[in-house]
């Protein structure tokens, strides 16, 4: 029972509409049925979470969709979802079995992960509830861009345990936003039931407080009140534009998947109950009571039914498998491309520009540059505040709150809504401050990881255009989660490109390539340097630096050293020092760490044969090992000594200055180690 | 005046909560007893004097057999009814919906001009909310086997002697 308007009932709805929903019902339960038998012959479909038990409130979250126009973020139990949203029986049989031309993701992604992004059916992680927070950003690009549509993200009730989860609809019912959180409420988080979850059995009245939010419960297992609850939700969100939680009352007929055995920890009694509430049964039931079709009739139906999944299933199983020369396509989209300036060099004279005011002209000039530009953050406007380093200060000003506002502080809200946004169109390029440091982004990581994988997991169909800045690093005395860097951590995943610059100009060309660019970029801002006239440069106004080029900031023939960052200046500093002992380092100065310009790490180890890294982060499993290790592999050769690392010990930076001193790597570290190399 | 007792032969307590009520009432009424997986509009009109078994399922539902039938009901008029229920409910298990399902048919029943008996006290079950309560009052009686089975037998006996004053 609900309280909204019944605009369904067995009565008065349609004939050729409930015939349209009995189609569906019952060749969607016939696949679903069907799916466990690819995996006993091999074929494929070895994940596979029934949806029985959750028909009616998945046939209705796919009527209500409109596609292209709506947006639909399905989890990975909602195979009626989106066969009732336009998916065929073959493209559901395609994603089971992991086909070449399965439209989710082409067999990269895990089966039973239905999608097709093209028409706004989003391919999604399989950590649950994640996708809260990209139905949350397709939102507000649906809000900020007047679409007369709806985002709706499809989850199951166990996902509302997740933290992300809350900042994704607190976030929603702050910006007012158009986006429904279909709850499907089985009862169960795989064998968790929900009294291990949350206090609240009806776990949507847990948000009730919350303002601008609409609750409404449905039974999930009738189709009728599950076509009312979501339909009065999309008038809602539409009308009122505000979020709406619908949560569904479903039963689990079935095992959590087909590694789970429901049996080891439901009752016999229990499992009958469920099965006593076949939503399918029940539908088809009052179909007959009510008159509305004849037993013949539905016979019909039935049959036709079998023929359509017979037919799909045949079309299927000659579809191509994924090829496995493929892997390395979509790790990353096409990077804009420099005419200008191809090698990321100038030759500009005039002023030099501290890099805080190469950063903050760049996100100036792209801001103009590109009206579909985007960027927020904590502490990222504020009367003259503008980021937490002021990185950003006058944009709000310039461009308005709709285009720079702050973020609650929730850097996963931050990462995940970015991705959410850019999935509303090409178009767009989106900037956050990624957390007030950057060793405050561990948060973001499930997001940030997440997000690498969607360019390869949709097989082409779907990159965040989002531009991550991390304010990093030490020497400023601010200890744990003030003076760490973390690119160590983040190198090892692919999918986002890193860069790490060390000068204004160098800043300033690689932000502004960033944000005109397809795909993810981590942008790491050297903090010690923002007002550091060292790290002061001119900068061309139109400048540009592409990924993966390295540039060389000092020429020597006695010592190569291989370095970025604030390690840079540091390295210079020595190779100063050295200098005057007659010493000549070449010091080059990698900007992009992913992706690595190897050609010239390779050249000048060949042309100098002692090499040195250099990072502030830690030697141990730091990015200076994979230098390292790519140097022994292809020019051992060339090597004149052992390759040496200079980093931070295997510690956590300290906060008072004697023990960051001991800590981060120093002139003096770097000379000594120098004078080791060059005395081998 | 004719009365009917209505559940479904398919449940378990709620068919051996009836078999009792059936007992409790003996031979002071002459009653019919229906399946209510198979209720007809025919069947639930024919009778002046209704006990129905109405047990909660799930988080605050009807049982589907009841549910099914709720667009017939709809258009029924039950003027001149007299209609009492029963119901199952689980107080641990569901504190939050305990009994809403005894709430939901009396309300349905009641607009449709049926009269309402039968209403019991809340005392001595522990539980957060019911749609099954007005003005501090179940509509209906409430058993729970569940936690509660040694007191079914005295609230039956009371229920029913209470209905033995109001049925004809």
């Amino acid at each position: 029972m609900t309280t909204v308007p019944q605009v369904y009932s067995i009565k008065s709805t349609p004939k050729e509409t409930l015939e349209k929903w009995f189609r569906l019902l019952t060749i969607g339960r016939a696949i679903d049925n069907k799916a466990p038998n690819y995996l006993k012959q091999a074929i494929g479909w070895s994940y596979h979470a029934p949806y029985a038990g959750h028909d009616g409130i998945q046939l209705a979250i796919g009527q209500i969709f409109e596609k292209e126009k709506d947006h639909l973020f399905p989890y990975y139990r909602d195979m009626l979802t989106a066969f009732s949203a336009g998916l065929t029986a073959e493209e559901l049989i395609l994603n089971g079995i992991s086909k070449a031309t399965d439209p989710a993701s082409g067999g990269r992604h895990m089966s039973n992960h239905f999608a097709k992004p093209e028409w706004n059916i989003h391919n999604v992680s399989s950590l649950t509830g994640n996708h809260t927070l990209h139905a949350v950003g397709a939102a507000r690009a649906i809000k900020y861009y007047g679409e007369k549509a709806v985002s709706i993200s499809s989850q199951g009730e166990s996902s509302l345990s997740e933290g992300y989860v809350y900042e994704a609809i607190n976030g929603a019912s702050k910006e007012k936003l158009p986006v429904i959180f279909a709850i499907q409420d089985n009862g169960y988080g795989i064998s968790v039931p929900k009294k291990d979850q949350t206090a609240t059995r009806k776990v949507a009245n847990n948000f009730n407080s919350f303002k601008n939010l609409r609750v409404i419960h449905c039974n999930g297992k009738d189709v009728f009140d599950s076509m009312n609850a979501m339909t009065e939700a999309k008038r809602h969100a539409l009308e009122a534009e505000e979020p709406v939680m619908v949560q569904a009352n479903c039963v689990r007929m079935r095992s959590h998947s087909n590694s789970d055995r429901h049996e080891l920890y439901r009752s016999e009694a229990e499992r009958n109950y469920v099965l006593d509430y076949d939503p399918l049964a029940k539908y088809r039931r009052m179909l007959i009571r009510y008159e509305r079709f004849t037993e013949e009739e539905l016979a019909a139906i039935e049959a036709d039914a079998k023929a359509i999944v017979k037919t799909a299933h045949k079309a299927a199983l000659k579809a191509p498998d994924p090829d496995p020369e493929s892997i390395f396509d979509f790790v990353l989209p096409e990077a804009y491309e420099s005419e200008k300036y191809p090698d990321g060099l100038h030759e500009e004279d005039g002023e030099k520009k501290k890099l805080i005011t190469g950063l903050n002209e760049t996100l100036k000039a792209e801001f103009r540059h590109n009206p579909d530009t985007f960027i927020w953050g904590q502490d990222m406007a504020n009367k003259d505040k503008g980021g937490i380093f002021n990185v950003s200060k006058g944009l709000q000003q310039e461009f308005g709150i709709k285009r720079v506002f702050n973020a609650p502080i929730a850097e996963d809200f931050i990462m995940g809504t970015a991705n959410g946004m850019s999935r509303f169109s090409d178009k767009i390029r989106i900037v956050v401050e990624g957390a007030e440091f950057a060793d405050y982004f561990w948060p973001a990581m499930e997001q940030y990881v997440d997000s690498s994988h969607d360019y390869w997991r949709s097989n082409g169909k779907f990159t965040p255009n989002v531009t991550i800045r991390l304010a990093s690093g030490g020497y400023i005395g601010g200890g744990l989660y003030h003076s760490q860097t973390i690119e160590g951590a983040l190198t090892s995943i692919p999918g986002v490109r890193i860069v790490y610059p060390s000068f204004a100009d160098d800043a300033a060309g690689l932000l502004r390539t960033s944000m005109r660019s397809r795909g993810m970029t981590m942008f790491m801002e050297p903090k010690a340097l923002y007002n550091d006239p060292k790290a002061a440069a001119v900068i061309p106004d139109d400048f540009e630096v592409p990924f993966g080029k390295a540039r060389t900031r000092r020429e020597g023939n006695d010592l190569f050293i291989i370095t970025y960052g604030n390690a840079t200046h540091l390295a210079l500093d020595a190779a100063e020092k050295l200098a005057k002992e007659g010493l000549e380092c070449e010091v080059l100065d990698l900007r992009s760490l992913v992706p690595m310009d190897k050609d010239a790490i390779l050249a000048g180890v060949k042309k100098i044969g002692k090499v040195m890294v250099v990072h502030e982060d830690k030697v141990h499993s730091g990015f200076g090992a994979e230098i390292a290790s790519i140097i022994m592999e292809e020019a051992f050769e060339d090597l004149d000594g052992p390759v040496h690392r200079v980093g931070s010990p295997f510690t956590p930076v300290g906060f008072h200055r004697a023990l960051e001193k001991a800590i981060l790597p120093t002139v003096d570290k770097i000379y000594d180690a120098a004078k080791k190399i060059l005395a081998y | 005046m004719s009365t009917a007792i209505i559940y479904s032969f398919n449940s378990n307590k709620t068919a051996k909560a009836g078999e009792k009520i059936v007992e409790a009432i003996g031979k002071d009424l002459k009653l019919d007893v229906i399946n209510a997986e198979e209720i007809t509009e025919e069947q639930f009109l024919s009778s002046d004097q209704l006990i129905l078994g109405v047990p909660t399922w799930f988080d605050g539902e009807l049982p589907n057999y009841w549910d099914e039938f709720v667009p017939a009901l709809e258009d029924l008029d039950l003027k001149g009814k007299t209609i009492a229920i029963y119901g199952l409910a689980d107080q641990v298990g569901y504190p939050e919906n305990f009994a809403d399902g005894v709430g939901i048919m009396a309300k349905l029943v009641r607009d449709r001009g049926a009269k309402l008996v039968g209403f019991t006290e809340v005392d001595n079950y522990t539980f957060e909310s019911s749609h099954a309560i007005e003005d501090g009052k179940f509509m209906g009686l409430v058993l729970d086997q569940e936690n509660q089975a040694r007191l079914s037998k005295k609230r039956i006996d009371n229920w029913v002697k209470d209905l033995k004053a109001v049925f004809k």
